[in-house]
C-alpha cells in the first residue's frame, strides 16, 4: 500500500470509532467504549507506522505523496479535491498525535470509569482525534479549514464535558469564541491567497507564491498575519491566550491531549506548513517570533505564582508553545517541530500525573492544600519528576535538546533575534523554577491529611465540589463521577504514563547535535525549498548553547530547592515585599480584564444597543410614538397596533428610497 | 394588427401552473371530503410536476429564445429559477396538508392562490420586458397578500396580510414609477432595447435613468427583504400561517433575486459603476441589520425572518459584482437557501402544532431526545445557514465570497464573513436548545410583545412525535439530507449554476 492509502486509513479508524461509539453508546457495557476508542486510535497509529515504513523505503526527495479521494468541488476558477498530503511533516504530526492520543485513551479508560458520560467522552475524544488528523493531513486550505473548525468544535464539547458546571460551559464558550476569531483569520487568509494565486492546494499555492509575490509585499504580509491570527488563537499566544487556562475545566485527560499535546500545537504546525509564505513575508515571521517570545516570557512569569495545579501547567504549556512559535518563525523548523514532539511527551505526562494527584486529593486542585505525597504515590512521583526534569531542560532529558536547539538558532539569526534569545533564556530559568516548585510543593514538605490517609491504604473521597468555585455539586450525568482513580491502583493509567516517561527521558537521543539529528533529516524533504535549510549554527555553537541551557536548568532547580525546601518561609516574605508584582502576576497580567474592557464590554454594549435602542426604542418607541404606545401596542386593539407600525414602516421605506434617489442623483451627470 | 405567435412548448410551464390554478378552483366546488383533502392538493402537485417536467424538457433542448414577441425569456436562468420556485411550491403544499389554515381559508382557494403566485414568480424570473416584469410582480404579490391572511380566525394572520398589502402597495407603486422612468429615459421597455440604448442614445449617468433605477431598486429590494426596506419581514413572517411563511420566505426571495439578476446584470449592466456602490452599501446594511436583529429573538419565525434578511444581504453581494461568477453564486446560494429554510420551517411547523410554546424557541426544548428525526434536520439546517463546512451552506457562502473577491469587492467578502460569525450566536442557540438541558440556556424574552401561551392545535397532543406527521418530517429530512449531500458532492449543483450563469450574455 502507498503512504497515501495508509493516510486514509489513519483518518478512517478514529472516524469509525466515533460512529461506532455514538451508535452503540446505550448498549456498550462497562469499559468497552473506552477500549473501542483506544483500539481505533491504535489502528490509526499503526497505519501511521505503515506509512512511515513505506516512506522510508523511497529516496528522501520523493517522500512527498499527494492523493485525493474525489474532486470535492470544481467550478469556475475553484478546484478543490478531497485530498490529503502525506509528507514527512504531516507524518511526524500523525505519529505524535495518534501515539500520544492512544496512550491518553488508555489512561482515560481507567480515569473516567465512574463518570456517567463515559461513552460520550470516548465518542468526543475519537472525534477530536479524527479532526486533528484531518487538520494535519489536509492537502489544501479548504480541508485544513474543515479540520481547524472541527477541532475547535471538539475542544468546545470536551471543555464543557461536565456541562452541569456553569464554569465549564462558560470556559467552553470562551474557548469557542476565541477560536472562531482565529477561524475568521484563517478563512480570510485562504481567500486572500486564493485570489492572488488562483489555487487552494498547498503545492500550487507554494509553487505560485514566489512568482506572484515580491518579498515583504503588502498582500503576502497581510495574508501571513491573518494566518498568524488563526495560529495564535488555536495555540493560545498573547493576546488570544486567555481561553487556555479556563479550558482546564475539562476532564484532565482532555487537558493532556487537546490543551497540551496536540490541538494547541496546531498553530506551530500551520506556520511550519506555510513556511514558503513566511519566508517571502519575513516581516510577518518577525512578528510571529516577537509574539512567541512575549508569550513564552509572560506565561512563564504567571506560572511562577499560579496556585492551581492544572492552571500552572496550562501556563507552562503556553510558554512552551511560545518557544515552538519562536523556533518555526526563526526558520528553525527541525528544532521547532522537535520541541513540539518532546513537549507532547512530557506535557501529556505532567497532566496525566496531575490527574492522578488531583484524584488522590479528592478533586482538590490547589497547591496550597497539597504536600508530602511522595511516599503515598511513588509511581506518580517518579513520572511527574521525570516530566518536570524534561520541562526544565535538565541535561540529557528530551527537553534539554529540543528547547536549547531553538534558542541556539534564534541567537544564530542575530539582530533582533539576539534580544529574543535573551528573553528565552530568562524564561528558561523561570521554567526550571516553576516546574520544580510544583514537584516540591506537591510531593515534599509537610504531609497533607490526604497523603496520610493514602499511606494508610485509604483513598480520600471528599464530597464533590467544583474546584473553581467551591460549590457543592452532584455526581450524576454532567458532573465528574463520585469515585477517583489514581495511577498507583489502576493499571491502565500506568500503561498510559510509563511509555511517555521513558520517551520524555530518552527522546532527546533522536536529535543530538552533530551525532544523530534524525528529526531534522527526516523533515528535510518538506523543507527542501527553504533558503534557511543550510543556514544553521555549527555543532560547536549548538553544544555551547546546550551547556548554557543545562546550567540554567540546574541553577533554576537549585533556586526552587532553596525557596521551597530549604527556606520555605522566604516565598511568603517575597510575596509580601513585592505585593504589587505578585498580584499583577497572580491576576495573569490582567489580560482577562483588558480583553473584557476593550472587547467584551463594548460588544455587549453594542448588542444591548441593538436590542434595546434599535428594536425597542427606535422602531417601537420613537417611530411608533413613544414608550406608552409600546404597552398599548402589545395589549390594546389590533387597529392601534397596525396603524402604528405601518406608518413607521412606510416612513422608513420612503426614507430609504429618498436616500437611494439622492445617491443616484449625485452620481448622475 | 397581427397577434403575436406563441411557442406553446416553451410557454407550457407557465400555462401548466395557471391551468392548474383554474382546475383546482373548479374542482373545489365539489364538497366531498375526499376531493377536498386529497384531490385538490394532488391536482396542485400534479400541475407543478407537469410544469417542472416541461421546464426540464425545454432546458434539455438548450435553446435560448424569447417568446411572445420578446416578452418572456426561455433560457437556463428562467428555467433554473422556475425549478427552484416549483420545489418551494411542492414543499409548501406538503407542509400545508394537515394544516388548519387550508381548511379555514377554503382548500380550493388556498391551493389556487398558491399556484397563481407560483405562476407570477415564474413569469417574473422570465421577464424580458418591463411590462412583463410588473405583471409578474403583481401576480406574485396579490395571492400572497391573501394567503398571509388565510388563517381568518387569527388576528395576527389578518394583521399580517393587511400590513403586507399596504406596505407592499407602496413597494409596487415605487417600482412602477421607477420602471416608467427607465422607459422614459431609454425609450424602450425591452431589456435588450434598454441595454442597447444605454451608451448609444442615453448616457449611463442620465439623471432620469438613474432616478428610475433608484426607485426600481427600492421596489425590488422590498420584495427581497433588503434593509432598510425589510421592516415588514419579521411581522409578516410571524403573523402569516407558517406554511405560507415558508413559501414566502424562499419562493419570493428566489423570484426577487431572479429578476434583480436579470434586470441589473443584463439590462442595466452598463450602468454597473453607478448602481454598484449603492447596492454594496445596501448589502452591508442588510447583513448587519439582519444579523443583529436575529439575535435575541425568541420566536423561531421571527428569527428566521431576520436571518432571511441577513441572507438577502449575502445574496445581494453576488448581484453587486456584476460578473458571471456572481450570478452563479446567487443561483447556487438560492438553491441551498431553499433547502435549509424549508427544512427549518418544516420543523417549526411540526413543533408549532403540538407544543404549547407555539413557534417559540422553547418549543424545541430537548427535541434531540424526544424526536431526533426532527432535531437532526433542524441542526443541519442551522449549521448550513451559518455556513458550517460540510454543509451546502458552506459552499454557498464560499461561492459568494469567491465572487466578491474576484470581482474586486473585497469589503463585501469581509461583510459576509463578519455576518456569518455574528449569525453563529443565534443559529447555535437553536441547536443548544434542542440538545442541551434547559438549565444552561438563556432564552430571551420576546421584545415588545407579551409572550403568548398557545394550545396545541386541534387533535394534537404535546407528546406527538415525528411519526405523527410523516409528510412534514419527510420534507425536513429530505431537505437536510440534500443539504449534507450538496455539502459533500457540490459538483452537480455547480454544473447547473454554471448553465444558469451562462445564459446572461452581457458578461465577459
Amino acid at each position: 500500500m502507498s503512504p497515501v492509502t495508509y493516510g486514509w486509513l489513519v483518518l478512517a479508524f478514529p472516524l469509525a470509532g466515533t460512529i461506532l461509539i455514538s451508535l452503540l453508546y446505550k448498549r456498550l457495557p462497562g469499559r468497552s467504549a473506552g477500549w473501542i476508542g483506544a483500539g481505533a486510535i491504535l489502528g490509526a497509529f499503526l497505519s501511521g507506522l505503515g506509512a512511515l515504513s513505506q516512506m522510508l523505503a523511497v529516496a528522501p526527495e520523493q517522500r512527498i505523496f499527494e492523493g485525493s479521494l474525489f474532486a470535492y468541488a470544481r467550478t469556475l476558477g475553484v478546484d478543490v479535491d478531497l485530498g490529503i498530503l502525506v509528507d514527512p511533516l504531516s507524518l511526524l504530526m500523525v505519529l505524535i498525535v495518534s501515539g500520544v492520543s492512544f496512550l491518553i485513551h488508555v489512561y482515560s479508560i481507567a480515569y473516567l470509569t465512574s463518570d456517567a458520560g463515559y461513552s460520550r467522552f470516548f465518542a468526543y475524544l475519537n472525534f477530536f482525534v479524527f479532526s486533528m488528523l484531518l487538520l494535519v493531513l489536509a492537502g489544501n486550505f479548504i480541508l485544513l479549514i474543515v479540520g481547524w473548525a472541527f477541532v475547535g468544535a471538539a475542544s468546545y464539547l470536551l471543555i464543557s464535558f461536565w456541562y452541569r458546571r456553569e464554569t465549564a460551559t462558560k470556559a467552553g464558550i470562551k474557548a469557542f469564541v476565541i477560536n472562531v476569531i482565529g477561524d475568521v483569520g484563517l478563512v480570510l487568509a485562504a481567500f486572500l491567497l486564493f485570489s492572488e494565486t488562483g489555487a487552494l492546494s498547498y503545492a500550487e499555492v507554494f509553487a505560485a507564491a514566489p512568482e506572484v509575490f515580491s518579498p515583504n509585499e503588502g498582500v503576502i504580509v497581510i495574508a501571513c498575519l491573518l494566518i498568524l491570527v488563526g495560529a495564535f488563537a488555536k495555540s493560545a499566544q498573547v493576546p488570544l491566550h486567555t481561553w487556555l487556562p479556563d479550558a482546564m475545566e475539562g476532564p484532565t485527560p482532555v487537558s493532556a491531549l487537546i490543551h497540551a499535546a496536540t490541538m494547541v500545537t496546531a498553530g506551530v504546525y500551520l506556520i511550519a506548513r506555510t513556511h514558503p509564505l513566511f519566508e517571502i513575508a519575513t516581516d510577518a515571521a518577525a512578528v510571529a517570533a516577537i509574539i512567541g517570545t512575549a508569550t513564552l516570557f509572560i506565561a512563564a512569569t504567571i506560572a511562577l505564582v499560579m496556585t492551581d495545579l492544572k492552571r500552572a501547567i496550562a501556563y507552562s504549556t503556553m510558554s512552551q508553545i511560545g518557544y515552538m512559535v519562536l523556533g518555526v518563525s526563526a526558520f528553525a523548523y527541525g528544532a521547532g517541530m522537535f520541541h513540539l514532539m518532546t513537549h507532547a511527551f512530557f506535557k501529556a505526562l505532567l497532566f496525566m500525573s496531575a490527574g492522578s494527584i488531583i484524584s488522590a486529593m479528592g478533586g482538590e486542585q490547589s497547591l496550597d492544600r497539597m504536600g508530602g505525597l511522595r511516599k503515598a504515590m511513588p509511581f506518580t512521583f517518579v513520572v511527574f519528576t521525570i516530566g518536570a526534569l524534561a520541562l526544565a531542560g535538565f541535561p540529557l532529558t528530551s527537553g534539554f535538546f529540543s528547547k536549547d536547539a531553538i534558542i541556539d538558532f534564534t541567537l544564530y539569526r542575530g539582530g533582533l533575534y539576539t534580544v529574543l534569545a535573551i528573553f528565552a533564556y530568562a524564561a528558561a530559568l523561570m521554567t526550571a523554577i516553576y516546574s520544580f516548585r510544583l514537584v516540591f510543593r506537591v510531593f515534599f514538605g509537610k504531609k497533607c491529611p490526604e497523603a496520610e490517609e493514602l499511606e494508610a491504604g485509604h483513598l480520600h473521597h471528599a464530597d464533590p465540589v467544583n474546584p473553581a468555585t467551591g460549590e457543592p455539586e452532584g455526581t450524576d450525568v454532567g458532573f465528574p463521577g463520585e469515585e477517583h482513580h489514581i495511577a498507583e491502583r489502576d493499571w491502565p493509567m500506568k500503561i498510559g504514563m510509563a511509555p511517555l516517561a521513558l520517551l520524555a527521558l530518552v527522546a532527546g537521543a533522536l536529535q543530538i547535535p552533530g551525532v544523530t539529528e534524525a528529526v531534522t533529516h527526516f523533515l528535510e524533504p518538506t523543507f527542501a525549498g527553504s533558503e534557511y535549510l543550510e543556514a544553521h549554527p555549527t555543532v560547536a555553537e549548538e553544544w555551547r548553547g546546550l551547556a548554557i541551557g543545562g546550567t540554567i536548568a540546574v541553577i533554576g532547580i537549585g533556586i526552587a530547592f532553596f525557596l521551597y525546601i530549604r527556606r520555605p518561609q522566604i516565598t511568603p516574605a517575597l510575596q509580601a515585599r513585592f505585593g504589587a508584582l505578585h498580584s499583577f502576576l497572580a491576576h495573569k497580567w490582567y489580560f482577562d480584564e483588558l480583553i473584557d474592557a476593550c472587547v467584551v464590554r463594548p460588544t455587549a454594549a453594542f448588542g444591548r444597543f441593538g436590542r434595546n435602542v434599535v428594536e425597542s426604542q427606535l422602531v417601537q418607541g420613537v417611530l411608533v410614538g413613544g414608550a406608552t404606545s409600546v404597552v398599548r401596542v402589545g395589549t390594546s386593539t389590533v387597529r392601534t397596533l397596525q396603524s402604528g407600525y405601518l406608518r413607521a414602516y412606510a416612513a422608513l421605506l420612503l426614507i430609504g428610497m429618498c436616500g437611494l434617489a439622492l445617491y443616484f442623483l449625485t452620481v448622475s451627470s | 394588427m397581427k397577434a403575436p405567435t406563441i411557442d406553446y412548448l416553451a410557454f407550457a410551464p407557465i400555462l401548466a401552473t395557471l391551468g392548474g390554478s383554474l382546475l383546482v378552483i373548479a374542482f373545489a366546488l365539489a364538497r366531498a371530503s375526499f376531493v377536498q383533502r386529497v384531490v385538490l392538493p394532488g391536482l396542485a402537485l400534479v400541475s407543478i410536476a407537469v410544469a417542472a417536467a416541461f421546464a426540464v424538457i425545454t432546458w434539455e433542448t438548450g435553446d435560448q429564445t424569447t417568446i411572445i414577441e420578446g416578452a418572456l425569456a426561455v433560457d437556463a436562468l428562467a428555467l433554473g429559477f422556475s425549478l427552484l420556485v416549483y420545489a418551494a411550491g411542492i414543499g409548501a403544499i406538503a407542509l400545508s396538508l394537515r394544516s388548519e389554515i387550508a381548511r379555514d381559508a377554503g382548500r380550493g382557494e388556498y391551493y389556487a392562490l398558491l399556484l397563481a403566485s407560483i405562476t407570477g414568480m415564474t413569469i417574473l424570473v422570465a421577464a424580458e420586458n418591463l411590462v412583463t416584469l410588473f405583471v409578474g410582480f403583481e401576480l406574485l404579490s396579490i395571492p400572497l397578500y391573501v394567503m398571509c391572511a388565510a388563517a381568518v380566525r387569527d388576528e395576527r394572520s389578518l394583521e399580517s396580510g393587511l400590513k403586507y398589502l399596504i406596505v407592499g402597495s407602496v413597494g409596487s407603486a415605487t417600482l412602477l414609477y421607477g420602471l416608467a422612468m427607465i422607459y422614459g429615459a431609454t425609450g424602450s421597455t425591452d431589456f435588450a432595447g434598454i441595454s442597447a440604448a444605454i451608451g448609444t442614445g442615453v448616457d449611463a449617468t442620465d439623471p432620469l435613468l438613474l432616478s428610475g433605477i433608484a426607485l426600481a431598486i427600492t421596489g425590488l429590494a422590498f420584495k427581497a427583504s433588503v434593509a432598510p426596506f425589510h421592516q415588514w419581514t419579521p411581522d409578516v413572517y410571524e403573523g402569516a400561517p407558517t406554511p405560507v411563511t415558508a413559501f414566502m420566505a424562499v419562493a419570493t426571495k428566489i423570484a426577487a433575486f431572479g429578476v434583480i439578476l436579470r434586470l441589473f446584470d443584463d439590462a442595466l449592466l452598463s450602468t454597473q459603476l453607478q448602481w454598484g456602490p449603492a447596492l454594496a452599501a445596501l448589502c452591508w446594511v442588510t447583513i448587519i441589520v439582519g444579523n443583529v436583529g436575529a439575535i435575541g429573538q425568541s420566536s423561531l419565525k421571527r428569527m428566521l425572518a431576520w436571518s432571511g434578511v441577513a441572507q438577502a444581504g449575502y445574496l445581494l453581494a453576488g448581484i453587486v459584482v456584476g460578473t458571471r461568477l456572481g450570478a452563479e453564486a446567487v443561483f447556487f446560494y438560492l438553491a441551498v437557501y431553499l433547502l435549509m429554510n424549508i427544512a427549518a420551517f418544516a420543523v417549526v411547523i411540526a413543533r408549532e402544532r403540538v407544543s404549547e410554546h407555539g413557534d417559540g424557541l422553547r418549543s424545541l426544548e430537548r427535541l434531540g431526545e424526544a424526536s431526533p428525526w426532527l432535531a437532526w434536520p433542524m441542526t443541519i439546517a442551522m449549521l448550513g445557514l451559518a455556513g458550517f463546512p460540510l454543509t451546502a451552506g458552506f459552499f454557498g457562502k464560499f461561492q459568494l465570497i469567491n465572487a466578491t473577491v474576484s470581482g474586486s469587492y473585497e469589503s463585501l467578502a469581509i461583510a459576509i464573513v463578519i455576518g456569518s460569525m455574528i449569525s453563529l450566536a443565534y443559529y447555535l442557540r437553536v441547536i443548544a436548545v434542542m440538545w442541551m438541558s434547559p438549565r444552561e440556556i438563556e432564552i430571551p424574552a420576546a421584545p415588545g410583545r407579551a409572550s403568548r401561551k398557545v394550545r396545541p392545535a386541534e387533535g394534537w397532543s404535546p407528546e406527538a412525535g415525528a411519526a405523527a406527521q410523516p409528510e412534514v418530517t419527510a420534507v425536513a429530512v429530505l431537505c437536510a439530507v440534500l443539504v449534507l449531500a450538496i455539502g459533500i458532492f457540490p459538483d452537480p449543483l455547480f454544473d447547473v449554476a454554471r448553465d444558469v450563469g451562462s445564459s446572461l450574455a452581457g458578461f465577459l
